[in-house]
């Protein structure tokens, strides 16, 4: 049981809520549209265009006919063993290389490339 | 699935209760309003927070308490700088045209603010939210015996802080 001071103080009137916090708060709370609305949204029409003008270009794409192209694969295994033929009759013919030979000693000397402008410049 | 709660109406019924808890609690309109603001946003994303909830009001006091708390922990050391806080003259209470009343509300807005939080809080459920002890310490989440004595020594502050005012408007 409250004493009479409890009851004085308990009495006290806590203000009010400020009334404009509501709109505030509420506003806040409600569910935010999700990121691909917000980028959505706001031009229907330019993205409703934009993705109509894809399905065009893929139309497109697919019924035209196309020239045949190469491809990595089509030739690959052939190519390759030619190469290799190839590769095997240049050696046969060009015999030993001359990877073995030792280079020579002595680096040639250099040789005097300004000589004669000097002379004539002196002379 | 739990359906979208009605933000409107749990603010129209609890928004006074929980007002008044958090500006006794944090002593600062701004933080008031911050903490209201994101329990409401709270509930509004997680509508399975209210399921079961027997006591409305009482949930959502102990969830806007937990809140409070977590804001007074990331504004700093919770008894340095709320403490300082506390103690800043502020209106908490309506203003009364007589002007004894009204040094009294003063006077006490001010003792409050002497007090610890901790103290506060269950001064503050027991006196103007008439909560018992049993449902004070279910929303603090503190034994009720802690209630009880939290009680106790903060109304004998109040008491102490009080008496000449008290003595003299009696």
């Amino acid at each position: 049981m409250n004493s009479e001071f409890e009851n004085k103080v308990q009495s006290q009137p806590i203000r009010e809520v400020p009334p404009h916090w509501r709109a505030r708060i509420v506003a806040a709370a409600q569910p935010q549209p999700s990121r691909w609305r917000e980028w959505f949204q706001p031009f229907p029409r330019a993205w409703g265009a934009l993705g109509a003008a894809w399905v065009v270009i893929i139309a497109l794409h697919f019924t035209t006919p196309h020239e045949p192209r190469f491809t990595g694969n089509s030739y690959a295994p052939q190519s390759f063993a030619i190469l290799q033929e190839q590769t095997m009759m240049m050696a046969q013919l060009l015999g030993p290389t001359n990877a073995d030979e030792k280079p020579s000693a002595l680096p040639a000397e250099p040789k005097p490339r300004t000589e004669r402008t000097r002379k004539e410049l002196i002379g | 699935m739990s359906s979208a709660p009605n933000i409107e109406r749990l603010y129209d019924d609890h928004s006074p209760a929980l007002f008044a808890f958090l500006l006794n609690l944090l002593r600062n309109e701004a933080d008031t309003q911050d903490v209201m603001q994101e329990l409401f946003i709270k509930l509004a994303r997680r509508p399975a927070l209210l399921e079961n909830v027997r006591d409305e009001c009482g949930f959502l006091l102990r969830l806007s308490h937990n809140l409070a708390i977590d804001l007074m922990r990331r504004h700093g050391t919770r008894e340095k700088n709320y403490n300082q806080l506390a103690q800043e003259p502020m209106a908490l209470f309506a203003n009364s045209p007589d002007p004894d009343e009204q040094t009294f509300r003063e006077t006490l807005a001010a003792a409050l603010g002497e007090l610890s939080a901790d103290q506060r809080a269950v001064v503050h459920l027991k006196l103007w939210e008439k909560l018992t002890f049993e449902a004070i310490a279910e929303t603090l989440e503190i034994p009720p015996n802690t209630a009880a004595s939290r009680y106790r020594y903060g109304i004998d502050k109040l008491r102490e802080r009080l008496r000449p005012i008290y003595e003299e408007i009696k």
